[in-house]
């Protein structure tokens, strides 16, 4: 695949990373917030498969495919059962920092993630590492969205917008860290959403509602 | 068979939990789980010799190493968790007649724990900073459900605020993980997450990026270790968690997470010079201490009250590890074995306390020196090893970090430092005398039996044996020092 | 000055004024035909002018200069707009009033105007509408300033037909990210701009959901036909402009009179396109309560950020 080609397709990947995760912030309904973050999962494969193309990397075309099931199938259809055997709300109403605050904090995030990434474009300029900043702005984001979000689906969303960001980065900066330290990382990510899954229906049990504000019992 | 040797610490306990998923909980089975932990240990003493012999030695194509520093927390992994799982079995026949259990928990309780053991052994084992991680992400899966056994409120709140912190920590971990190897890869290092390989090389990697790197890593593994500012799950977590996984938590995960930082200071050090690490690792200690201090003052439940102590002496490990050098860091692996044994000895001890009386609230527990006086024993000999009484080890542990931070320019910080635990020293004492002195019968109320309960012969054992290693080791290292001056060796020159 | 641009400055403006109620038509009639409804003709906005036209020019009691003289300097700022920007031909008649910053002052100058009007009026639905106005032109403005920014960073000049002509000469940029982030930015501002829903609804009767249309409830006559074509030539500028930034292909670049054709039509065809698509859209939107717009514009805002942002880090 020719230069010009694969930095506009390398860049349209990033942006729609980038569009979803702005995305997730802004909506409210979960059920939206699931499907955006669907696809997410998307265009994080789009991506990979970019990078395959370009450097001929069968091992790589493989990774592409499995992201793919991995976080635009499976892990969406856990948050949608999930949602599903939630209660009747089915929206975040009052998370800690309102939506428009939220979309500006975005703004001084993505600043900061262009910021802190200076020193890693440096280390070897090109068309794949400039667009570090955009992962890096992706795992504050979703940081952002675990700290000021009630409802446990939210949270869990947050935190897996927060790993797409920091796998995104993981490709941007080298091809390699060994497949068995990927298969491990992906098998790790989906356990601990199936953990949380699992959790949730208990705090639903438990608690009724899945609103996270309730959760004050333990503190000092 | 030196490959052989390395693979027992994972696959005795994994064999064990196969064990335990084929087979339901009966009398006879109860006891596979201690059997594989001391499995464990004879296989982590077997290592250490061989290594304080021969070196290092690496197994599955250098997936897996060990060295000095790795035997040592082979060593502290297996007794604790010995201890661990041979109260195991008494605490559960105390719950399952209290109808608060049935063998099917208890079943799945062993295999998880298992399990954990199984992932600790990996991740000090482990050769690369990627296999680390895994084995460190799967014990908190492992440690998920675990946490949340008890099916009450408070410990699903519990097991869903420690999944959702240590899991956003290490992805923390993940991200400095990654920078890391993006680093080592530019400078020529390969494989890039090779522990020898990094230490070897460190001083090409580029400043900047290692700075990143180091910061992430450190406060990633940072949340799992228990310290702040991510600390805010450990409280809820040990505090909910069944008694022998809160003695595993305590006494092992964290410092097996330490491990990790341990780790990744060497290849700081290597490429940033010491001082980066050292004043966020200060930084950090004292930050917990200040937390520690400030809660314990006005506890009111006794194990959160030991899960805030555990911050603290977190605190003091990053404090010694500030402080670099051979004594400090020697003194900081004898400190991770004294206060696994001593805060395993009380999780336990508190665990049957919490059966006895049926509360975990310090004014509502009195006079235990009379209605049992074993646990009271233990569980006062306890405390007073926290605190840093001699002959226990964590005196010396103490003493030896002290000595170093003053000998090494940290001479403000350890005066804080300093000043901090004589206040946690004073709370803990204060709570505990309550605890134990006193008449018992205004917690019972008037007319109720005072007879005093009875701490199962096994249990017993265990929490005495568990105290005594402690002292012993406080008194004179022994065939450890050895292993000691190895690991220290690894971490400060020549890996 | 080039010839070019005094023929387009002279075409554009004759092209709007004449064609922008006769879009005001088109979306009227293609949201009544969605609607189930027969619609009034394509020409009714026409009809509506004539007959404003001729009616006597009243004022109300206690109205001062400033009510009178709004409606003009709102079809005049709309009018130098429409000389200037590139949308019949790249070159421009006043070349230095083409730049982005002039522009958006003109078309905030005349919102501006209209809302001290509505204000002047001194009736309770005057100063809500004025106030309303004001709180969406404070968030949609740095927007729209933001967003075409982001497009003129990689060409270097501020300058609206600058931009145009450099998306002529690369297509290829219209799909990179700063484009499409920018687009986005962009559609969002334009609703809010000319008062179309979600933000605003311009055929409600309702004072109380009213933004726009309270502004100017008092205008009659004359003064009333002057607003109305200001508005729809308003809508007519801002959707030729999103027409023209991202897709610019039928522009006259040169002076015969077949690319002047080709730039006329294909100006009325993309404007008229987008128009419909606005006005099939509105059919299945209903209108935000008026505290989330501000969620709305907020998040248009950082789709343009983002857009600057990605325009300096990305290749």
């Amino acid at each position: 695949m020719n230069d010009g080609v694969y930095v506009q397709l390398l860049d349209l990947a990033c942006g729609a990373l980038l569009l979803t995760g702005v995305l997730v912030l802004w909506r409210r309904e979960l059920a939206v917030i699931i499907r955006v973050f669907a696809a997410q999962g998307v265009a994080l494969a789009a991506l990979v498969a970019v990078l395959a193309a370009h450097e001929n990397s069968p091992e790589l075309w493989i990774v592409a495919v499995g992201l793919l099931i991995l976080r635009a199938g499976v892990l969406p259809l856990l948050l949608a059962r999930a949602l599903a055997a939630a209660g009747p709300a089915r929206r975040e109403t009052r998370p800690l920092v309102n939506v428009a605050s939220s979309l500006l904090a975005a703004a001084v995030l993505a600043l900061l993630a262009y910021a802190v990434s200076r020193p890693l474009v440096a280390l070897s300029p090109s068309p794949a590492t400039q667009a570090i900043p955009v992962g890096i702005t992706v795992v504050l984001i979703g940081f952002f969205v675990l700290v000021t979000r009630r409802r446990a689906l939210s949270q869990l969303v947050g935190f897996l917008l927060m790993d797409n960001g920091i796998t995104t980065v993981g490709f941007l900066t080298t091809s390699s860290v060994g497949l068995i330290v990927e298969l491990g990382v992906s098998l790790d990510v989906l356990l601990a959403v199936l953990v949380l899954r699992i959790l949730t229906a208990r705090i639903q049990e438990s608690f009724g509602d899945a609103d996270l504000d309730e959760l004050r019992e333990l503190h000092d | 068979m030196n490959e052989l040797l390395l693979l027992l610490p994972v696959a005795v306990p994994i064999l064990a939990a196969c064990g335990y998923g084929l087979l339901s909980w009966r009398p006879a089975t109860a006891w596979i789980g201690a059997c594989a932990a001391a499995g464990l240990l004879a296989a982590a003493i077997t290592i250490a010799v061989a290594v304080a012999h021969a070196g290092p030695r690496t197994a599955l194509g250098g997936l897996l190493r060990t060295d000095a520093l790795s035997a040592f927390m082979l060593i502290v992994i297996g007794a604790i968790g010995l201890a661990a799982t041979a109260a195991t079995p008494a605490y559960f026949a105390a719950e399952i007649t209290a109808g608060r259990a049935t063998p099917r928990t208890a079943a799945r309780h062993s295999l998880l724990v298992a399990l954990f053991l199984a992932a600790m052994a990996a991740a000090v084992l482990a050769a690369n900073l990627g296999v680390l991680w895994v084995a460190i992400e799967a014990t908190t899966i492992c440690t998920a459900f675990l946490v949340g056994q008890r099916r009450t409120r408070a410990a699903v709140e519990a097991a869903w605020k420690y999944v959702v912190i240590c899991s956003t920590g290490i992805a923390l971990a993940l991200l400095g993980t990654l920078l890391l190897n993006f680093a080592a890869h530019h400078a020529g290092i390969r494989p890039g997450l090779d522990w020898a390989s990094l230490a070897a090389g460190a001083g090409r990697l580029n400043p900047g990026v290692t700075q990143i790197a180091v910061l992430l890593l450190m406060l990633g593994f940072g949340t799992k270790a228990g310290l702040a500012p991510l600390h805010a799950w450990l409280p809820d977590a040990h505090s909910q968690a069944p008694a022998p996984v809160s003695a595993l938590m305590s006494g092992v995960l964290l410092s097996v997470a330490f491990y990790a930082i341990l780790r990744v200071k060497v290849i700081s050090d290597a490429a940033l010079g010491t001082g980066f690490a050292r004043t966020l690792l200060a930084g950090l200690a004292l930050a917990s201490l200040l937390v520690a201090a400030t809660v314990l003052l006005a506890q009111r439940d006794y194990k959160r009250m030991l899960a805030y102590s555990s911050i603290e002496h977190m605190g003091l490990l990053a404090l010694g590890a500030a402080a670099g050098g051979q004594l400090a860091l020697a003194a900081v692996l004898l400190h991770m074995l004294g206060h696994g044994l001593a805060k395993a000895t009380l999780f336990l001890g508190s665990g049957h306390l919490l059966q006895a009386t049926g509360t975990s609230r310090i004014e509502a527990v009195r006079g235990l020196a009379v209605r049992a006086p074993v646990l009271a024993g233990c569980f006062g000999a306890g405390v007073l090893a926290l605190i840093g009484l001699p002959p226990f080890s964590v005196f010396a542990s103490e003493f030896g970090i002290a000595r170093a931070g003053f000998a090494t320019g940290l001479g403000w910080a350890t005066t804080a430092a300093l000043v901090l635990v004589l206040i946690i020293a004073a709370a803990l004492i204060g709570h505990t005398s309550h605890m134990l002195l006193g008449d018992p019968t205004p917690a019972l109320g008037p007319g109720a039996a005072t007879a005093p309960t009875r701490l199962p012969g096994g249990v017993a054992l265990t929490l005495i044996l568990g105290l005594g290693v402690c002292a012993a080791v406080g008194i004179s290292a022994g065939p450890l020092s050895t292993l000691l001056r190895l690991a220290a060796n690894t971490m400060t020159g020549t890996p | 000055m080039s010839a070019l641009g005094v023929v387009g400055g002279v075409l554009q403006p004759v092209l709007i004024v004449s064609f922008s109620p006769v879009l005001l038509g088109v979306m009227r009639q293609v949201r009544a035909h969605l609607e189930g409804r027969a619609g009034a003709g394509i020409a009714q906005p026409w009809r509506d002018l004539r007959k404003l036209f001729g009616k006597e020019a009243i004022t109300p009691r206690g109205t001062t200069e400033v009510f009178r003289i709004a409606p003009l300097v709102l079809i005049g700022t709309t009018a130098v707009v429409a000389v200037v920007a590139p949308f019949v031909t790249t070159d421009s008649a006043l070349g230095s009033v083409a730049d982005l910053f002039a522009v958006v002052a003109l078309l905030a100058l005349g919102t501006v105007a209209l809302a001290l009007a509505g204000l002047d009026t001194a009736t309770a639905f005057g100063g809500m509408g004025a106030s309303r106005e004001m709180t969406i032109i404070a968030l949609v403005e740095p927007t729209l300033l933001v967003a075409i920014f982001a497009l003129s960073v990689r060409v270097g000049s501020t300058n609206l037909a600058d931009i145009v002509s450099s998306t002529l000469r690369d297509p290829a940029r219209t799909i990179s990210p700063v484009s499409l982030l920018a687009a986005v930015a962009l559609v969002v501002v334009v609703v809010a701009e000319t008062g179309r829903l979600p933000v605003d609804n311009p055929s409600t009767h309702l004072e109380l959901t009213m933004v726009h249309e309270a502004m100017v409830l008092e205008y009659a006559g004359p003064d009333l036909a002057l607003v109305e074509l200001a508005s729809a030539m308003r809508l007519t500028v801002f959707l030729g402009l999103l027409a023209n930034l991202f897709l610019p292909w039928g522009i006259a670049t040169e002076l015969t009179p077949g690319a002047l054709l080709v730039g006329v039509v294909a100006l009325m065809v993309k404007v008229g396109l987008l128009g419909m698509v606005l006005a099939a859209g509105e059919v299945f939107m209903a209108k935000l309560r008026l505290f989330r717009v501000p969620e709305l514009l907020a998040g248009s805002f950082l789709l343009a950020l983002l857009a600057v942002a990605a325009s300096f880090f990305l290749a």
